[in-house]
């Protein structure tokens, strides 16, 4: 402390050098292992690039070719890009609707002073809980679970529901309901805690007054909670829309990497996974990720400007 | 300094492994690696490794054999995840440090080709594995690469058969004879007939429709890529057909993969179906279900050639250029081909078709052996019938996926959750299009 006093003396000395110094770290991580490995994707989505057996195959300049062939139509009469985005936002929105609802009544009853729920710290704990398995080892037991010799299939044929094991597998409204259902049961958690937070920034004395007014939790809710939460809610909500175009691990395990039935469980980052198996295939993966990367960059604008309007 | 002594180990070893081009004389190098890393996606093969060469098991991945510790890195095989591993760890090969290198690895006979025709594997005749005189002829030529360069072999020989449940064929058929039900099962006309007196008696023909595949598959007159174009051929449509008949007519349990928990299901005492398919390495290795002897069906079972023909798979070991330990793999190999006696091991106690032809038949007409799990029978009198037609052909390297994919496809399509039969062909080569950049798809 003495020390800094005396060069306090010393007329303009900046200390930003130590601020930036500091921030030094983040900015070569940054750049080493994102920002590099981004615009290598970039330059490779021009090349073809892949592999035969052992053999590599080009980089080889091709322009926009692989562009053109991810918006060529395929054998199934469809444009695969179109319809695994139609695919991954259907099953995002499953999983989100539920998601946001439950845990905004969550995060209103833990967070309400009148109702002044005991155990908190336990309840939220728990529904955090599913969160901390890996996404592919839940996958994994839902899959053991719903199998046609799995436990679900044989509670329900013991208790008369079922006189035939159910391929919950192998239908699509059941496939896609427990992809939905998982993505619900990892990540409501998260969200009531993120919103909690954000109810619990809000001053309690704009509450009081409110309700000294005689105004019912209804309008507490619309005309309180909500605008002040407003920031926080479209940080998680984009945030999970981000994390929905990217769903992978959950449909990959569930449907043995093919997307079952008929693709209708196929996800982008499903199809672009398919490109970088055995081939490796650089050249169409970097144009899908590229392609995804303006989807998502354009849906989080659309949805910041949108929410963001009042 | 490590890198530099590292790298001056290297040189010499290449220079003695070039001073050592006499193919019958393979001097040990004077120094060789003290790791053996071998790759494999089950641990079949690394067991027998275990309890027929390694002097100690350390754990279930380390051995020991003298002063060398062997390594085991494996990785599942589904959708290619094995491939891919080991495609990575030899393109990278050159730059690993020598007890990282790949030296010996699996592979089977489903891509096999990729790694025989390719710079990653070596001439075997050069480190010292010479005599193939009792070995059966595919195994060899499966291992050896466009030119005839031999690069690795097979512990095993793979003739494939049915395996059915004695007691449900006693049931159906009132006898449980191998000559009996084969009989009943000689040709696909009286298969699906048996199909239909089984489902009569509350029985399944099969666990899942995809247990046939790969008696179809293996049949085929035209392999999977011609003049690099996706090909189907006439027999793997003739499968389509007879698993549509058979979910159509209830003659199959289910239709789900045959490595699921459902087929293996099937295999419990209770179980209700009749013919499973496969090799030997299928009842000894994949069966665990009905080799669990608490679970009702061991020794249930017994073995006819069926109604057609047909091998499957056989796990080859190749070696991988740059090994730094070229005479141990030459030793395992000559030990699982040439070494009667643990050849012999391989057939009473693992009930493994050796790939030794002279152990294999003598056991065949040996009356003291008999399989307990199958109830008695020689199963090597059977096989060693059936490996005399075995020919190697109609094979690419991109077989794994195309089998796997167009089963996975024509299964939505028996559920019921694609419309036509054109529209799961059609998923499927999308799905080989994505995969293989290299191949026409029309």
């Amino acid at each position: 402390m003495v020390k800094i006093k005396k060069e306090n003396k010393k007329k303009s000395i900046s200390y930003a050098k130590w601020g930036y110094l500091f921030i030094l770290p983040f900015f070569v991580v940054y750049a080493i292992f994102t920002l590099y490995p981004q615009l290598l994707t970039i330059y490779n989505s021009f090349f073809e690039y892949y592999r035969d057996g052992l053999n590599v195959v080009g980089p080889n300049f091709v322009g926009l070719a692989n562009y053109k062939a991810l918006f060529t139509v395929n054998s199934s009469g469809y444009i695969p890009l179109f319809k695994f985005l139609g695919n991954t936002v259907w099953l995002w929105t499953i999983g989100a609707i539920p998601q946001f609802v439950i845990a905004m009544m969550l995060a209103l009853f833990f967070t309400s002073t009148r109702l002044n729920i005991k155990g908190q710290q336990f309840f939220k704990t728990v529904i955090y809980m599913p969160n901390l398995i890996m996404a592919s080892a839940f996958s994994m037991l839902f899959f053991a679970l719903f199998s046609q010799v799995g436990p679900v299939n044989q509670l329900l044929m013991s208790w008369g529901v079922l006189d035939k094991a159910f391929n919950f597998l192998g239908v699509r409204v059941t496939v896609q309901g427990l992809i939905g259902l998982m993505n619900f049961l990892m990540w409501f958690g998260n969200t009531t805690i993120l919103l909690m937070a954000g109810i619990q920034g809000i001053d309690e004395s704009l509450f009081e007054s409110a309700r000294l007014d005689g105004s019912s939790s209804t309008q507490v809710f619309f005309n309180i909670t909500m605008p002040l939460l407003m920031p926080i809610f479209i940080y998680v909500f984009i945030t999970s829309m981000i994390g929905g175009i990217q769903m992978f691990d959950v449909p990959q395990v569930l449907t043995n990497g093919i997307g079952t039935p008929n693709n209708t469980s196929m996800t982008l980052i499903m199809y672009l996974n398919t490109f970088l198996g055995v081939s490796k295939n650089y050249g169409m993966a970097g144009a899908v990720s590229v392609l995804l990367f303006i989807i998502t960059a354009i849906l989080s604008t659309v949805v910041f400007k949108t929410i963001n309007k009042k | 300094m490590k890198k530099l002594l590292s790298a001056i180990l290297a040189v010499l070893m290449v220079v003695s492994l070039a001073a050592c081009s006499k193919p019958a004389d393979p001097t040990p190098a004077a120094e060789e690696g003290k790791v053996l890393n071998i790759w494999t996606w089950n641990e079949e093969f690394w067991g027998f490794l275990g309890k027929y060469y390694a002097d100690e098991v350390v754990d279930a991945t380390t051995l020991k054999k003298g002063d060398v510790t062997i390594k085991r890195t494996t990785y599942p095989s589904d959708g290619g995840a094995y491939q891919d591993a080991l495609d990575e760890a030899l393109l990278n090969q050159a730059n690993a440090a020598p007890d990282e290198k790949v030296d010996l690895f699996l592979a089977e006979a489903d891509y096999i080709l990729k790694y025989t025709n390719s710079e990653a594997t070596m001439d075997v005749k050069s480190i010292g594995v010479t005599d193939f005189s009792n070995t059966y002829k595919y195994t060899v030529e499966a291992a050896s690469d466009a030119k005839g360069v031999v690069k690795g072999v097979s512990f095993q020989c793979c003739p494939a058969a049915v395996i059915y449940r004695r007691s449900i064929a006693k049931d159906v058929l009132g006898t449980d004879d191998p000559a009996a039900v084969q009989e009943a099962m000689a040709d696909w006309d009286k298969f699906n007939a048996l199909a239909e007196q089984c489902k009569a008696k509350g029985y399944y023909m099969i666990s899942t429709t995809n247990a046939t595949y790969r008696v179809f598959s293996n049949n085929v007159t035209s392999p999977w890529v011609v003049d690099g174009k996706l090909n189907i051929d006439a027999n793997i449509e003739k499968w389509m057909d007879q698993s549509e008949e058979f979910v159509k007519n209830g003659y199959t349990h289910y239709t789900s993969n045959i490595w699921g928990a459902e087929a293996t299901e099937d295999m419990f005492g209770e179980g209700k179906a009749l013919c499973y398919f496969g090799p030997a390495w299928y009842f000894n290795f994949s069966m665990t279900n009905a080799q669990d002897k608490e679970k009702g069906s061991f020794g249930d079972w017994a073995i006819c050639q069926g109604p057609q023909a047909f091998f499957w798979g056989g796990t080859w070991i190749l070696a991988a250029t740059g090994t730094d330990n070229p005479t141990m793999v030459a030793d395992i190999m000559n030990t699982f081909i040439n070494n009667e006696e643990v050849c012999e091991k391989l057939v009473r106690d693992e009930a493994q078709f050796s790939n030794n032809q002279v152990i294999n038949n003598k056991l065949a007409t040996d009356s003291t052996y008999g399989s307990a799990f199958l109830g008695g029978q020689n199963d090597v009198a059977v096989f060693a019938e059936l490996a005399k037609n075995i020919k190697f052909q109609n094979i690419t390297q991109y077989d794994q996926l195309c089998n796997e994919g167009l089963q996975k496809y024509f299964t939505e399509y028996l559920d019921g959750q694609v419309a036509t039969r054109e529209d799961a062909i059609n998923n499927f080569k999308d799905y080989i299009k994505t995969t293989y950049p290299s191949l026409t798809v029309e």
